[in-house]
């Protein structure tokens, strides 16, 4: 590994931050006092319980669902289906998907007003918890929106590795029905593929705020929650109690995940049990329309928050049960527009720069393992490493690190965390599709007499440009939706549209928040379609160019 | 003996009234003419809460009309906290740089005057020279004297006064409750469109407190830092609290998490309140088309929660001169007046209007009044002693976190 640079450069510029920001978290968080003063606070008990009940639940949730939507749609033939209907939610940040959500569902919200007053006779809306609730269901609905796409990828980018085809049709000789023999014979070893995703679902839904804000129980909110009210507090001792707070916060993410693990094993036995119980199914359709049922019911809940997004940032006063907000909208948004434009240079530059940055950073490296798959894995596994610990706290060690270094609040610093969380993504899709190229293009343009640079650049990169434009696109919005590293990384200097729109939403004023989110979730379906238009004019003489 | 020194305080303070209100500062503002001929050519730089638009563009008016008439130069350097400012006259302090500080104007209250001024860190008392200093209502409104129970003693002078207003929707509140009591059962008949913004989020906790202010029998005792007593004396709140909760909006599992939020739950539906230390708060959410037409306001009738904010200078400004003829001019009628219009700011002025001569009481009954702002409150009442708000959070956070 060491005769290869880029690859050691690449994982040095993900690890060293990460390692470096928990150890220093370790370091400078251990205080007994502070210590006291977490489990001091009223109903920290309950705080954490939610935050481990809702993040549990929900991967629980999202990963059966992506399993059978998987299992499903690859014996019914509408693989490339699933994949559509993803991508866009997958795209949408966590922020405005947890804003939009509550814009939704809240009594006085869109789904409310559709129903009201014909249907429901309501003329105020109904005092009702439907966000925001005690046990969490509403934040629970939100990360089960979003991971359950998230898990979809995953597993499909599994399917290259598994023989899943040979492997159905096996179960499927033996008398048991499509999904049954999916579900017994492939979904098992995708499972083992997927480990380390799993893993960052669970370690988000217990440890993010970005959906437990808006979404989240109010009295007390989740533990990150409370953890982020800490750390953006004006007083110092409070600050103390925050760094001390990651460390719990560590703690019952570590321990859950240990948990599931220990669960995971458990119910792999009872899988076990259930095939060689030898029951035959073979009519899936029942499960096929109820699992398209619920992934269409998943897609019209993300597009109806992203309707009721736009409705509340174009709305001033807005009394139920109107279903259009009054007045003048246009005007709405010329006042918003200054402020607007400006959050949108910083966050689209930043976020352009980590794309760039990152491709430069993960090509060469890609290039140097493009016949060694063991080094793939390791890499990725080791950039995978900051989505398995709480952000929060290996961020708050790194702010430590920078504010001693002096270069917090610079844009190198900014850019450096978020480079952080858009690595992964880049490599996963990029180094697979570099491996995937035929190396024998490269021979037959060495043998007409070109050079290795010149053989690179117009042979391999075309035929990575569509990857490398989707990889752009990826992780261009990847940086978009980060909030808390641009917050801890940017001394409060940064001004994105997610970390105003977190501010707002923070301070429960969601009509400002729905401006930035809007911003939120255009963004990335516009570096998406931009990555397919440019994709597609690039070789539009071009047959058989990979996707 | 804290509480003594305390209570010295408050006495200080208000001989300082009664020294300003008998015009025995006449000596000091003969010598004004020389301070505004030395304030011509200088820059000050007036640190001050940046975050809303119609107060930046109030002040750069201010600036325009200083330029012209007194050829000082006002520059707002906008902060998101105060806080920062006060940290930086520490920190240059600390660097010992005692004169050419780069802040020559703050505006303050509080918490933050109290670390500046317990420091020694603010030019001072000035107050008196100032001409304008004079038509403030000194006596009618004690908190232009006494900041959050620490006595100014001439250390900054009041900008404008802020006093707790309830507002609420008029098709749901046809008869406003104008004390604890009748709130207390108009919320048992409307089960679900009451709240006030979570404690320790600013708003909520100033309900507390004027709660608390209207419920104990005697409210001088709050002037005092809190003790041992808390509990007792606080029984009355907590009492009102747990019959409201179970009939306030979602029964009290849930509050909305600051001011702005519930002007939101006002604005679609959700709730018939909200609340907010500007008096002119509704009218220009309705101007700007943030709040339906149909708002009134009110006052508990018991008096309402009233602070003012100040403007002072540090000790290391080195356009003191310049600071003052800028803080004369944010005094004068005409800039008052201006600041009162709700097109412009909505801020109360600090000023008596019965001591301006006709032409500039003409300017102020002139102003345009919005439909939801209610009348001067008839009573202010001062903050307790800020030991008592971080208790009273303290302990609501310990009854209803669960």
């Amino acid at each position: 590994m060491l005769r290869r640079p880029a690859i050691v450069i690449l994982v040095a510029v993900s690890a060293v931050p990460t390692i470096a920001g928990l150890a220093a978290a370790l370091w400078f968080g251990l205080d007994a006092g502070a210590f006291s003063r977490v489990l001091g606070t009223p109903g920290v008990g309950l705080s954490i319980a939610s935050s481990i009940w809702s993040g549990s639940i929900a991967t629980v949730i999202s990963l059966m669902l992506a399993h059978l939507a998987v299992g499903l749609a690859v014996s019914g033939g509408w693989r490339t289906r699933l994949n559509a209907l993803t991508l866009p939610l997958l795209a949408m940040p966590h922020l405005a998907v947890g804003i939009g959500l509550a814009l939704l569902l809240a009594p006085s919200g869109v789904l409310m007003r559709l129903l009201s007053p014909w249907a429901t006779g309501f003329e105020l809306p109904p005092d009702w918890l439907t966000v925001q609730d005690p046990a969490a269901l509403s934040l629970i609905a939100g990360l089960v929106l979003k991971e359950t796409c998230f898990l979809i990828m995953a597993l499909m980018a599994a399917l290259a590795q598994v023989p899943s085809a040979r492997l159905q049709l096996q179960a499927q000789t033996l008398g048991y029905g499509p999904l049954k023999s999916w579900l017994t014979a492939v979904a098992p070893l995708l499972q083992q593929q997927i480990r380390l995703p799993l893993a960052a679902v669970l370690v988000f839904g217990i440890s993010n705020v970005e959906l437990a804000i808006p979404l989240g129980p109010g009295l007390p909110p989740t533990f990150s929650v409370l953890l982020w009210r800490w750390f953006t507090d004006a007083n110092p001792l409070i600050h103390s109690q925050a760094y001390a707070g990651t460390l719990l916060l560590l703690l019952a993410t570590a321990a859950t995940v240990v948990a599931a693990m220990t669960v995971s094993n458990l119910a792999r036995y009872v899988l076990r049990s259930s095939v060689q119980g030898g029951r035959r199914h073979s009519d899936d359709r029942f499960a096929q329309g109820v699992i398209k049922a619920t992934l269409i019911l998943l897609w019209t809940v993300g597009v109806l928050a992203i309707v009721a997004i736009v409705l509340r940032s174009v709305s001033g006063a807005w009394r139920f049960p109107a279903l259009l907000p009054a007045g003048d909208w246009l005007s709405r948004w010329n006042d918003v527009l200054p402020t607007a434009g400006n959050t949108a240079a910083i966050t689209v530059a930043l976020a352009t720069a980590t794309a760039l940055v990152g491709l430069a950073l993960v090509l060469p490296a890609a290039e140097q393992c493009r016949h060694d798959a063991r080094t793939r894995a390791t890499v990725g596994a080791w950039l995978f490493l900051p989505l398995l610990v709480p952000q929060m706290t290996f961020l708050f060690g790194v702010q430590v690190l920078l504010v001693r270094m002096n270069i917090d609040g610079t844009f190198v610093a900014v850019l450096w965390s978020h480079l952080l969380f858009a690595l992964p993504y880049l490599w996963g899709l990029l180094a697979p599709a570099r491996a995937a190229i035929d190396p024998r293009y490269r021979q037959v343009a060495a043998t007409l007499g070109a050079p290795p640079s010149r053989a690179w650049l117009t042979v391999t990169l075309p035929l990575l440009a569509r990857s490398g434009l989707l990889a752009l696109a990826l992780a261009f919005s990847v940086s978009i939706a980060l909030y808390l590293p641009t917050l801890f990384a940017g001394a409060g200097r940064f001004a994105t549209a997610a970390t105003e729109a977190a501010a707002a939403a923070g301070s429960g004023n969601l009509r400002l928040a729905s401006v930035h989110a809007l911003l939120l979730a255009v963004l990335p379906l516009i570096a998406f379609a931009g990555a397919y238009a440019s994709g597609s004019w690039l070789f539009r003489h071009r047959q058989g160019v990979p996707r | 003996m804290c509480l003594r020194r305390h209570a010295a305080h408050l006495i200080a303070g208000c001989f300082a009234a009664v020294l300003l209100a008998a015009g025995g500062a006449a000596a000091e503002q003969d010598n004004w003419p020389a301070v505004v001929a030395e304030a011509r050519g200088q820059t000050v730089y007036f640190n001050a809460w940046g975050g809303d638009l119609t107060i930046n563009r109030y002040l750069q008016w201010a600036a325009d009309r200083l330029r012209e008439d007194h050829g000082v130069e006002l520059r707002h350097v906008k902060v998101t906290d105060i806080a920062e400012a006060v940290a930086r006259v520490r920190a240059e302090r600390a660097a010992g740089r005692d004169d050419n500080g780069s802040i020559d104007l703050l505006w303050i209250n509080g918490e933050n005057f109290a670390a500046l001024q317990s420091a020694g860190l603010l030019h001072g008392p000035w107050v008196s020279e100032v001409p304008n200093a004079s038509y403030v209502d000194w006596e009618g409104n004690p908190t232009t004297l006494i900041d959050g129970t620490i006595a100014t003693d001439g250390f900054e002078l009041p900008w404008g006064t802020a006093a707790l207003t309830l507002f609420f929707d008029k098709s749901q509140v046809s008869l406003p409750p104008t004390n604890p009591a009748t709130l207390l059962r108009w919320i048992g008949d409307h089960p679900g469109r009451f709240s006030y913004p979570q404690p320790p989020a600013f708003l909520g906790s100033a309900f507390l407190k004027q709660l608390l202010l209207l419920l104990v029998d005697d409210s001088g005792h709050l002037q005092q830092p809190a003790g041992d007593d808390f509990g007792k004396v606080t029984e009355p709140l907590w009492a009102w609290l747990n019959q409201a909760h179970p009939h306030m909006w979602r029964r009290g599992r849930l509050f909305p998490l600051s001011g702005p939020a519930q002007r939101d739950l006002l604005a679609v539906g959700e709730l018939d309140w909200m609340l907010s230390y500007n008096p002119s708060e509704a009218s220009r959410a309705i101007r700007n088309g943030d709040l339906h037409d149909g708002i009134g306001a009110m006052h508990f009738a018991g008096g309402a929660l009233a602070n003012s904010h100040f403007i002072a200078i540090p000790y290391n400004s080195s356009a003191t001169a310049g600071a003052r003829v800028v803080a004369n001019f944010l005094l004068s009628p005409e800039a008052q007046a201006r600041k009162a219009d709700e097109q412009h700011w909505g801020d109360p002025s600090v000023l008596d209007i019965d001591k301006l001569d006709t032409d500039d009481q003409q300017a102020f009954s002139a102003l345009q009044i919005g439909t939801a702002t209610p009348p001067a409150a008839k009573r202010y009442l001062p903050e307790p002693h800020p030991s008592w708000t971080t208790a009273l959070e303290q302990a609501w956070l310990e009854r209803y976190v669960r």
